[in-house]
């Protein structure tokens, strides 16, 4: 029967089932047990029932919202992963990667805070793959090579998919369901668990194998669109069914070993699928369900602090903005900006001076209502945003003809040049006092300052997505193509039609209209500007971020300006106060240090660590935390096919290129 | 007027310490066409290793300075001390930040050189602390006057010794065969190695000799201004770099001359008055924006004669 | 592609002449382009004819003299602009975008023809969704103009592809710029006889498929001999000879420029200045 063979499954699945079904429960379970994903649901629950725990309404949905997100997407995963699966890779291996890529950074936030927890995260994970080569040397163990096993499925073969994708869900949620009922039984026994709940465990218990038959049966849809025929409709759009699966298939077998490789990440069977294209949608939903919902969940996972944090998050958001910014200047452009920071001044200043009494006071005028000026915030940050795009076009236009390094000077003399700019001429900026008394945001009326920082944390969030999203479309543009060109050989670039002059001055320009939103959105958070908070260490360490995070890559230099914001802000502040305790075992480490060098602190040798890691990056991962794919075959060409190249065997758009060819 | 000339004068000496890391910068562009961001934190690692070798002696104030022959020979074991500590390091920058990527993108070895640049200083904020570090002023403060200027005795000092090691360094490049080899590295690598240069040797010495220089410039900067700070390299470094840029990246006089030209620049820009006090001028005066007074003259020379005063017009070939 | 007068030139070099300092790279050069001839230029190394093609194409400014597309100046215009006349142009020692996909590569080609700005290209209006869609259509005709082969490995970066494979596709983004005069330069170099021949098949039916007026320079001189409609020969960067290939093969100054003219007893000679 069509039921019995989704419900059943076949026994060459069963294997693939027991590695996913254990694979995911274990981090579900620890979320849910643990870390307080439990606590979230009975506090809900308690307060709809009006019995305590949380009791507004908006805060309620919002729970709810995160939870039925969080709980669907894995339940849907699980279905996806079994049906993804070719089956290559053994369970444990499977299993030791999920233990030191999800619960053992789990463990660490969880108990040490999220921002030591991850840096500590980033220094297990090199060593634990380091440590992982050696030992497979050691043993002469090579790991299959994934991903080169594409298959075109038959009619079949899909519906076989598909139901091994309902069987995923469905044997997954069963699992959930199990567990959960047993521990909610034990801690009822011990009385833990509230009377009242335990409805709630029973209809859980019910429900949860139900949605997981019909979320298997979504996952299997989303894993057959990934599968080699459909995919071929893409490119051929009239061609019959058959023949459309014979040229996809035909096109991937023409293709070099790593094209093949990018390409065959996305497809299904997959020989790595938590790391296909596919897992990766479900991982995403994931995290932008936990950010969205993060004020209303945090105190659940973190305790007291809620607004300070926040308010940290705040902070770190607006470094986001600037890196993507600068992505599009260094990343997609080539040019090299050391002064970055300029525009970011501008834009700080420009809302500064209009959002607070500045203004009047220069032009001599009445002061304006503060609540209308509260209210122009909105329309402000795009004025801002546009002034910092117009210097940015301004200070770009004397750099076109340059070279790199060059260009970087020039750069870093404008970063120099606009700080001392704001800076002495306090007639109009009130030099090195800084603006103080900018009116806060006001949304419909509602003045922010009186608020927590929540609205600042959705506000950074907006200005977040808005700035992937012009990022990712540029890139895949006309003009995205043209910056890509001029980066590789500007000479080949003008010669096929691209114009140098405007098509730099847009990179220049749209840069720096990025870094205007994002000091518009400091100057209103912090309330006031000043000059101190630009210089050129500012540029370093925007550009810090782009180079750690992944030059050109979006993800990439979103996590590095989260990495090293945090480095910056909060790592070695924490050391230091960490340290300041005579029971941790830092302080016995710090006044080591301090006795060969004097006034050492966490926080002193903030430069020092940045420059070991820029100098390490550039020599060993010059690509970055999490590299473009057009960059990481840039930098590491360990191409098999043969290159034939030209008589002189320099590659053009090569550093040196030039001086290489003579004049005919 | 006489302001004028005075300032000329401080110009000068001060220019001539600019020369000498200017020396630095452009000797290393010319034979890797890299831009040593790291270079102005060695000068100020000079000067630290400077103040060290005075407390060695029990050099701490200028009242506890030695006379006489013993000055001397206490000034020249600092040099010596200094240039050597510098040198000894630049090989080291090199051989460990620069020579893994001399084949990479070019953006790699300027980060990488930011990167050292930011290590140096946090080295320096380590050493010596975050306030400005007092330099024993050891040499006797004796002042001579030229009609109505005044040259004080450091003044002098600084430029013998920088006009020493300058003419020093033109010999070892004009009339040795390693300053040969580095001419000829400078000018096709490959060539150069064809013809049996160890290239790899002529970088390290090339780095060694600028870092050297740059170890000198620190004792009589120290001398000449009585104190430093883990900040200073940047930018005096960025100072050095304009005047190698205005003089000509790559050629060595021109180095010279740009140095000079910067000093005295800057010296000059002093005398520009103050916009508040009504009249023309810049506000809080052209001391205040002496700084982007000469990130402006480089900007102008990258845009319009981006070879420099002495350097030559080399068309890019397609 | 190209749509000309009867009689009017397509190119044409007056008196062109381009100083590096004291080298005289092209000394007071005409040059003549029929519409829909294929013309090569040729001579030994360092005879200027790089050189020219960079004048052409705006890269250099000539010292002297003018140069003319369709009867129009191109003085002073910078080499996109030049392309947006219509002169389109491969390099020597190809020079393809590295990082980018064959498909990609073409599609620069059109960069010129496409009309989206940073507003189009960042919120996608339905004008510039069907633009996109059909230049990539474009893209994928111009390659099939090389068979299958490229078509199949659109997706491929073209450092993978062999050296024979890059040749076209660098000369697919040259037609995706739809230009009246196509300049190839050593279209042929590095290439074994087989792939030379493939190369002059094509090169042919460029000129008889898609119209276009084609300018080479050439170091085979079979294969110049067999494809131009005329020749030009440079030698020290100026022009020494000019004409049918018949004619030019049996001119002594260029067979003295080639080859050296013979020694006497015991001296040397230098070749013809």
């Amino acid at each position: 029967m069509a039921i019995a063979n989704t419900f059943v499954p076949a026994r060459n699945t069963r294997a693939i089932l027991i590695k996913w079904i254990v694979g995911l429960l274990v981090p579900v379970a620890v979320f849910t047990f643990v870390w307080s994903g439990e606590a979230i649901i009975n506090n809900a629950l308690l307060g709809v029932f009006g019995l305590g725990g949380v009791s507004d309404i908006a805060i309620l949905v919002q729970i709810a919202l995160f939870l039925v997100i969080f709980y669907a997407t894995v339940i849907a995963l699980a279905g996806y992963l079994v049906a993804a699966d070719s089956g290559l890779r053994g369970m444990i291996e499977v299993w030791v990667d999920i233990l030191v890529f999800v619960l053992v950074p789990l463990f660490l936030v969880i108990s040490l805070g999220l921002i030591i927890g991850l840096a500590l995260c980033a220094i297990i994970w090199p060593v634990y793959f380091f440590a992982r080569r050696r030992i497979y040397k050691a043993i002469n163990y090579t790991p299959p090579t994934p991903l080169l096993n594409l298959k075109v499925l038959s009619d079949e073969q899909r519906v076989e998919l598909k139901n091994r994708a309902i069987s995923g869900s469905f044997w997954f949620s069963v699992a959930l369901a199990v567990v959960w009922l047993v521990v909610d039984l034990i801690f009822y026994v011990s009385g833990s668990l509230p009377t009242s709940l335990l409805i709630w465990v029973v209809i859980r218990t019910l429900l949860l194998p139900v949605a997981g038959y019909f979320l298997g049966r979504l996952a299997g849809v989303i894993a057959l669109r990934r599968t080699i025929a459909a995919k071929s409709n893409g490119n051929d759009g009239n061609v019959s069914d058959g023949a459309g699966k014979r040229v996809r298939q035909r096109q991937l077998e023409k293709l070099s070993t790593t094209r093949v490789r990018e390409e065959a990440k996305d497809l299904v069977p997959n020989d790595l699928p938590l790391r296909s294209t596919g897992a990766q949608r479900f991982f995403l939903i994931l995290l932008v369900a936990f950010v969205l919902f993060y004020p209303v969940i945090d105190p659940f996972l973190f305790g007291f602090g809620t607004a300070g944090r926040l308010a940290g998050y705040g902070d770190a958001g607006y470094y986001v903005i600037l890196a993507l910014g600068l992505n599009i200047v260094v990343g997609f452009a080539g040019l090299l900006d050391l002064g970055y920071v300029a525009f970011f001044a501008i834009g700080a200043y420009t809302w500064g001076i209009f959002g607070s009494t500045q203004l009047t006071n220069v032009l001599n005028l009445a002061p304006i209502n503060p609540h209308l000026l509260s209210a122009l915030f909105w329309p402000m940050v795009i004025v801002a945003a546009l002034v910092a795009a117009l210097f940015g076009v301004l200070l770009g236009a004397p750099t076109l003809r340059l070279r790199g390094d060059y260009l970087a000077i020039v750069t870093l003399g404008f970063g120099e040049i606009v700080p001392i700019v704001f800076l002495e001429l306090d007639q109009y900026t009130n030099g090195t006092n800084g603006i103080v008394g900018v009116h806060s945001p006001s949304f419909f009326g509602i003045d922010w300052s009186v608020i927590t920082p929540v609205p600042y944390y959705y506000l950074i969030l907006a200005l977040i997505a808005f700035s992937i999203f012009v990022n990712v479309r540029l890139r895949d543009s006309r003009l995205g193509r043209a910056w890509i060109a001029i980066r590789e050989d500007e000479i080949a670039a003008a010669s096929s039609g691209v114009n140098l002059v405007t098509t730099k001055l847009f990179a220049f320009g749209t840069g720096a209209f990025f870094s205007g939103i994002a000091g518009a959105y400091h100057t209103a958070k912090l309330g006031g500007v000043s000059p101190d908070s630009f210089s050129f260490g500012d540029s370093v360490i925007f550009l810090a971020m782009v180079v750690i995070g992944g030059i050109g890559s979006i993800p990439g230099v979103i996590v590095g300006a989260l990495a090293v914001y945090s480095i910056n802000q909060f790592l070695l502040a924490q050391l230091d106060s960490l340290a300041a305790d005579p029971s941790n075992p830092l302080f016995a480490v710090r006044n080591a240090i301090a006795h060969v060098f004097t006034g050492f602190t966490f926080g002193n040798i903030r430069n020092l660590i940045f420059g070991v890691i820029l100098v390490v990056i550039m020599i060993y991962r010059p690509e970055g935390l999490i590299p473009s794919a057009r960059r990481r075959r840039e930098l590491h060409e360990v191409e098999e096919e043969g290159v034939e190249v030209g008589a002189l065997g320099v590659v053009p758009g090569a550093p040196g290129f030039e001086s290489e060819v003579r004049v005919e | 007027m006489t302001l004028f000339l005075q300032e000329l004068v401080i110009g000068v000496t001060t220019g001539a310490i600019y020369a000498l890391i200017a020396l630095g910068y452009t000797m290393v562009y010319g034979i890797i066409e890299l831009i040593n961001f790291a270079h102005g934190d060695i000068f100020m690692i000079g000067t630290f290793v400077c103040v060290s070798i005075f407390a060695a002696f029990g050099i701490t104030t200028s009242s506890t300075a030695p006379t006489g022959f013993a000055l001397v020979g206490v000034l020249l074991i600092t040099l010596l001390g200094a240039i050597a500590v510098c040198a000894v390091l630049g090989v080291v920058i090199e051989r460990v930040a620069y020579r893994p990527l001399r084949n990479a993108p070019r953006l790699a070895p300027l980060i990488s050189a930011i990167g050292v640049s930011l290590i140096l200083e946090d080295v320096g904020k380590l050493w010596k602390g975050i306030t400005f570090v007092s330099f024993p002023q050891i040499v006797p403060q004796i002042f001579y006057h030229i009609g109505p200027i005044v040259i004080t005795s450091i003044n002098i000092l600084v430029l013998i010794v920088a006009l020493v090691l300058m003419v020093g360094l033109q010999w070892l490049v004009t009339r040795t065969r390693t300053g040969r080899a580095m001419r000829a590295v400078a000018q096709d690598r490959e060539a150069a190695a064809l013809m049996g240069v160890n290239v790899n040797r002529i970088i390290a010495i090339t780095f060694f000799i600028g870092a050297g220089l740059a170890g000198a410039a620190g004792l009589i900067y120290g001398l000449q201004f009585g104190s430093t700070i883990f900040y200073l390299g940047f930018t005096l470094g960025l100072f050095a770099f304009t005047a190698a840029v205005l003089g000509g990246i790559g050629n060595l006089v021109g180095a010279m001359l740009g140095g000079v030209l910067i000093g005295v620049i800057e010296a000059l820009s002093t005398l520009i008055p103050d916009s508040n006090n009504g009249g023309i001028g810049l506000p809080h005066g052209g001391a205040a924006w002496h700084e982007a007074i000469i990130f402006v003259v480089l900007i102008l020379i990258l845009v319009f004669r981006p070879s420099g005063l002495l350097g030559q017009q080399t068309p890019e070939k397609v | 592609m190209g749509v000309e007068l009867a009689n009017e030139a397509m190119l044409k070099l007056n008196k062109v002449s381009k100083h590096f300092g004291g080298l005289a790279a092209v000394q007071d050069l005409d040059l003549v382009v029929m519409p829909k001839e294929i013309i090569s230029v040729i001579g030994p190394n360092g005879a200027g004819k790089t050189t020219v093609f960079n004048l052409i194409t705006g890269i250099y400014r000539p010292s002297s003299g003018d140069i003319f597309l369709a009867g129009k100046s191109l003085s002073g215009l910078s080499p996109d602009k030049v392309l947006r006349r219509g002169i389109a142009r491969t390099f020597q020692n190809i020079r393809l975008f590295n990082n980018m996909t064959v498909l990609e590569n073409v599609l620069v080609g059109q960069h010129a023809q496409l009309k989206a700005g940073i507003i189009g290209s960042t919120f996608r209006p339905p004008g510039v969704v069907r633009e996109e869609a059909e230049a990539r259509q474009r893209a994928i005709e111009l390659l099939s103009f090389f068979g299958s082969e490229l078509v199949d490995r659109q997706e491929e970066y073209v450092i993978n592809l062999s050296y024979a494979y890059r040749r076209r596709v660098e000369i697919a983004r040259a037609l995706a710029a739809n230009p009246k005069l196509l300049l190839l330069d050593e279209p042929t170099a590095g290439m074994n006889e087989a792939e030379t021949l493939d190369a002059v098949k094509y090169i042919q039916r460029l000129r008889d498929e898609l119209h276009l007026t084609i300018l080479l320079i050439e170091h085979k001189l079979a294969v110049t001999m067999g494809m131009s409609d005329r020749i030009y020969v440079l030698d020290y960067g100026r022009k020494i000879a000019e004409g049918l290939p018949e004619e030019v093969r049996r001119d002594e100054k260029v067979i003295a420029a080639y080859l050296g003219t013979p020694t006497k007893r015991g001296q040397k000679q230098e070749s013809v200045e």
